[in-house]
């Protein structure tokens, strides 16, 4: 007989739940870092390198994340080297995330007003100091919402990673369901964790959206 | 006499792509002197000034600034933009600092003085554009004229041998105007060379040892304020002070 949907069953979700919370965590502080960089060569000026991060973002934009965490999984396993599935979901989602998170702090770098490098320029700062004491502040404040919206984006989306055998939470809740039969009960349940993890990021972001927007009519 | 030239600008030719925004630019400022740059919109004004400090790149001719050379090496613009301070016409204070960083952020990132130092400078300049009183404010707290201020307090902070002012009242409202170029008229009484962009003939006359007409890119005529005003030479000269006098 089919077991009910209980507390050990409602504890594995739980589980579940906490390695999509530690995935989406590796993923963004990697991705912040990393797109950090991605952002600053995509604005540094040389023709070059503002190419080739350009390339860069266009293929991990371009192409579907889930076949990107296959290269990673089964292409890496090819060459020999064998990862575990969450360091391997870990590499496939913060290299991903570099790129979309490049490309917004690209748009808010950009979007800084011209004024403010030239004024910095005219008084002699360096482009280190430019951009770590000018336009970086501005650009971070400037691309809060859209950043607050990818991590939201990335929380949902870590459910890609049960393709490659790793068990967090969507994962979890299939395999609950497919033990006790219950799936309405079990992904209502799955379905209420993520919107418990996702509307408070939400409902932030568009409060910042809404501040930013007040103090950019001042 | 050689030693009192401060910028000296010769066969000055800068294009945008097609467009040709400065043709044969030779001007040359002596320390102490203040000079206001007129003319129609356009005309090139803007561009030349901001070429002193290379915010716009030239194509042919040089540029020296007290004796510097200034080319496309860091080192070169370096040099130069550490004795060339900038008031634009938009302002362009940091919005995310208070106006006391606003004024100690280039001492001491740019010339790598002291903190306690640079505070002593930021206020005591502030204080000179009476403004001391709103040094934890942030820029967007203070009106249009205070906001000029603190970015000529910014630009003093690094103690640069000339100032260039690139339409500094021309976005403010008309009761802020007196304010910013008051602050102006003490730095002129004060010594401070000054290249100003600007349409306020009242202030070229008041301070100008010499006024340059620009139209099209070039220098037309140059002269000081009185015989400028009094018997400009072009009909393009006379043409444009109709229409700007007009309105005063």
């Amino acid at each position: 007989m089919a077991p009910h949907f209980g507390l050990p069953e409602f504890g594995f979700l739980l589980r579940g739940l906490q390695w999509t919370m530690l995935l989406t965590l590796v993923a963004f502080v990697g991705g912040c870092t990393a797109g950090l960089a991605v952002a600053l060569l995509r604005t540094c000026g040389h023709k070059g390198v503002e190419w080739i991060t350009r390339i860069y973002i266009g293929i991990f934009q371009g192409t579907p994340l889930l076949l990107q965490l296959f290269v990673v999984y089964y292409g890496l396993a090819l060459t020999g080297l064998k990862l575990d599935a969450f360091v391997a979901v870990a590499i496939g989602f913060t290299v991903n995330a570099s790129a979309f998170l490049g490309e917004i702090w690209r748009g808010a770098i950009q979007a800084v007003p011209r004024g403010q490098t030239e004024a910095a320029m005219a008084l002699g700062l360096h482009h280190s100091s430019r951009m770590r004491d000018i336009v970086l502040p501005q650009a971070i404040r400037i691309s809060l919402p859209a950043t607050i919206g990818y991590l939201v984006q990335l929380i949902k989306g870590t459910s890609l990673a049960a393709i490659v055998g790793f068990i967090e939470l969507a994962r979890a809740g299939q395999i609950v369901s497919n033990q006790t039969f219950q799936p309405l009960l079990v992904f209502g349940v799955v379905g209420a964790m993520y919107f418990i993890l996702c509307w408070p990021l939400s409902w932030w972001g568009s409060r910042m959206e809404a501040r930013l927007a007040l103090a950019s009519q001042r | 006499m050689q030693d009192n030239i401060l910028i000296e600008m010769k066969g000055v030719q800068k294009w945008y792509g097609g467009y040709q925004a400065l043709r044969d630019v030779n001007l040359t400022v002596r320390k102490g002197e203040k000079i206001v740059l007129c003319g129609p919109s356009g005309s090139g004004k803007s561009t030349l000034i901001r070429c002193i400090n290379r915010l716009e790149a030239i194509q042919q001719g040089s540029i020296v600034v007290n004796g510097h050379r200034l080319d496309d090496s860091i080192k070169a613009i370096d040099v130069v933009r550490q004795d060339v301070g900038m008031v634009f016409q938009s302002f362009n204070l940091f919005p995310h600092m208070t106006v006391l960083q606003n004024c100690m952020l280039a001492p001491i990132r740019a010339r790598r003085i002291g903190k306690s130092e640079a505070e002593a400078i930021a206020r005591k300049y502030l204080e000179r554009v009476r403004i001391g009183d709103q040094a934890e404010k942030y820029p967007a707290q203070l009106s249009g004229g205070q906001q000029q201020r603190v970015a000529i307090a910014r630009a003093l902070c690094m103690q640069p041998k000339v100032m260039l002012f690139d339409e500094p009242t021309s976005a403010l409202d008309p009761e802020m105007v007196k304010e910013v170029l008051d602050t102006m008229i003490g730095l002129a009484n004060d010594g401070m060379t000054m290249i100003c962009v600007t349409h306020e003939m009242g202030f070229a006359r008041q301070v100008a040892d010499r006024v340059i007409f620009m139209a099209e890119g070039q220098i037309i005529e140059e002269g000081a304020p009185d015989a400028f005003f009094r018997n400009p030479q072009h009909a393009r000269t006379r043409q444009f002070l109709g229409e700007i006098l007009a309105h005063h």
